[in-house]
């Protein structure tokens, strides 16, 4: 497996901001396009949103209810509208203008990149292609909580590959760092107000959930898990509410849907999010269901992430985000799954 | 083309799925132009002899109703359950837990051998059903749904994954992890999630998704900090046909 040099932030140039001075950083971005960041949702929640108000963003939060993908394979997404009587059809086709994501976390860029190799190669997903080519990001680093498992995958918290600026949160203010061309430019535009040198060292950042192999043993792992007890094990648990794949940065599985209108003339093709935890994923014509069962279902899921993509593309497709572990109803843990997987195969082995 | 005859039929139930299809204020008049509405107790007086599509609200409880509804099924092309009293006994089937005497005789009293009554059944335990429309009260976006396909003569596309998928679609916070009790990770979707959606918790009115994990949701609620009775009481709210799998004939 290839693993991609992660940038030190203390090799790159930065600026530091009090906390006014990146709150009109966010207005000055706005005049340069639309501007989505992490907003509270709820009691206890936060998702992404386009920014009205620089003061309502929030930039100390674990992670959002759905990933970053909300913006470039929406939840529900009308791909044409057509007419039954002619058997004529108009593609609806995205316009989206410039986009700058701000305050995002290094897993959920590097969910997007793997979002980019499945959408790119093969037959090319237009919609998503068009939305994804006006995107520029604005990273920052996190504390992990009892959830996030990056570093087990290979997803450091300051890995800022695709970032265009890099935000490094410290007690009296921010470390903005130039990670590329596009970040260096939107800095100039700004007329920061000076602040004093400040010297930036890096702090270590623990992770408090760990899986217990390298990452890139893990391929190796799952080639002995698909006829493991883990499976059955877990589905006893499992309610199949498909959660886990929704908010999944790297689940990209849809279903296309036709509804008329009342005049049972016109109509609309609309495109929504599925999921392989579902029953009904893999019901066929003749209504054959042929992973009928939950722990197929499972065991499949948890194939797509480490091994299936991971075969052609060299990369996992889990980024260590924790939302299907913290957003899992029966709090079913994606890591001991792994970690069950990892003590069969070193029994097989020792034997 | 003559349009086809649709009738409304009502049994054992509030007639609250009924009185929702006369709410959809903005849209009736355009299924009016696609429909002749042959037969409606609700909303009309007259009477029809045959129908391409009845639509059956209420559970089936007694006698009369088993002979009505065999009736309604010779005379019609296509029956569709509506609400959850049709598809599975629903609110209704609450009392199938109890002494059928005990429950008669708290009911009418000493006139209780006036009223025979049977376990509240889904009317898909007496006649065959061609589709099913769930929900206390049904969906009207999901009726519509039915009455469009059925018109064009294609199949309905109902929903078998839970509620949980339609909360996740719309980013709603998750309300067991606000700390309150919910049934959406084993409910049927199809309803847009439209209690959690509004502060409330899914209650379980559409029925269990077809692979119900019964163990899973109690060990879950369970987890969330509800005991066991409490779980299965609050899931038998609207499902104690489906938990129990077999009518219980109240012979306790």
């Amino acid at each position: 497996m290839q693993s991609k040099t992660n940038t030190h932030l203390q090799d790159l140039d930065y600026l530091f901001f009090d906390e006014a001075t990146l709150r009109q950083f966010i207005v000055y971005l706005q005049t340069r396009a639309e501007v989505i960041a992490p907003h509270a949702k709820g009691e206890r929640s936060y998702m992404y949103k386009p920014v009205k108000d620089a003061k309502e963003v929030v930039l100390n939060y674990p992670r959002t209810i759905q990933p970053l993908k909300k913006f470039f394979l929406p939840p529900t997404e009308t791909l044409l509208t057509f007419k039954l009587s002619d058997n004529q059809y108009v593609e609806q086709t995205p316009e989206p203008g410039k986009r700058i994501f701000f305050g995002i976390h290094s897993y959920e860029l590097q969910a997007i990149l793997r979002l980019d190799y499945s959408f790119e190669k093969g037959n090319p997903e237009s919609n998503y292609l068009t939305r994804r080519a006006n995107a520029l990001f604005i990273g920052i680093s996190y504390k992990p909580d009892a959830y996030h498992f990056g570093k087990s995958v290979g997803i450091e918290i300051e890995k800022t590959d695709g970032f265009s600026l890099f935000i490094e949160p410290m007690e009296n203010g921010y470390f903005i760092f130039i990670v590329d061309e596009a970040g260096r430019t939107l800095l100039e535009g700004f007329q920061a107000p000076q602040t004093q040198a400040l010297v930036f060292e890096q702090q270590e950042k623990e992770f408090h959930n760990k899986i217990k192999y390298h990452h890139n043993r893990l391929p190796e792992v799952f080639e002995h898990a698909y006829h493991s007890d883990v499976w059955k094990d877990v589905s006893q648990r499992c309610l199949g509410c498909g959660t886990c794949n929704l908010l999944c940065p790297t689940c990209y599985c849809f279903d296309v849907r036709d509804e008329i209108e009342l005049d049972a003339e016109n109509g609309t093709r609309q495109r929504f999010w599925d999921g392989c935890m579902l029953h009904d994923f893999t019901r066929v014509a003749g209504d054959e269901v042929f992973r009928d069962k939950l722990h197929n279902r499972t065991r499949h899921r948890l194939f797509r992430k480490f091994k299936y993509i991971t075969d052609h593309s060299g990369e996992l497709s889990c980024v260590g985000c924790g939302r299907c572990t913290s957003f899992c109803p029966a709090k079913i843990s994606i890591v001991e799954i792994i970690n069950q997987l990892i003590k069969d195969v070193s029994e097989v082995k020792s034997i | 083309m003559s349009k086809p005859k649709v009738a409304f039929f009502d049994f054992t139930s509030c007639e609250g799925c009924q009185l929702n299809k006369l709410n959809f204020e903005n849209d009736l008049l355009d299924m009016l132009k696609l429909v002749d509405i042959v037969e409606f107790r609700e909303a009309m007086d007259n009477r029809a002899d045959e129908y391409d599509i009845a639509f059956i609200e209420g559970s089936i409880s007694s006698p009369t109703c088993v002979e009505r509804i065999h009736d309604i099924r010779r005379r019609t092309k296509i029956l569709v359950a509506l609400g959850q009293c049709a598809v599975s006994g629903g609110i209704n089937a609450m009392k199938n837990d109890q002494p059928s005497e005990w429950v008669r005789e708290t009911v009418y009293g000493e006139d209780k051998y006036l009223f025979p009554s049977l376990p509240a059944m889904p009317v898909s335990a007496v006649v065959k059903v061609d589709y099913e429309i769930r929900g206390c009260p049904m969906s009207p976006p999901e009726y519509l749904h039915v009455l469009k396909s059925l018109l064009l003569g294609r199949k309905p596309e109902l929903k078998d994954y839970a509620v949980c998928v339609e909360c996740k679609l719309k980013e709603n916070e998750c309300v067991l992890d606000k700390g309150m009790f919910c049934l959406g990770p084993v409910t049927r979707a199809g309803c847009e999630a439209i209690c959690p959606s509004f502060g409330q918790y899914c209650t379980g009115c559409r029925g269990p998704v077809s692979d119900l994990n019964k163990d899973g949701a109690v060990n879950m609620l369970k987890a969330h900090g509800f005991s066991e009775a409490e779980a299965i009481k609050r899931m038998k709210m609207f499902n104690t046909n489906d938990l129990e799998k077999t009518i219980s004939w109240g012979a306790k």
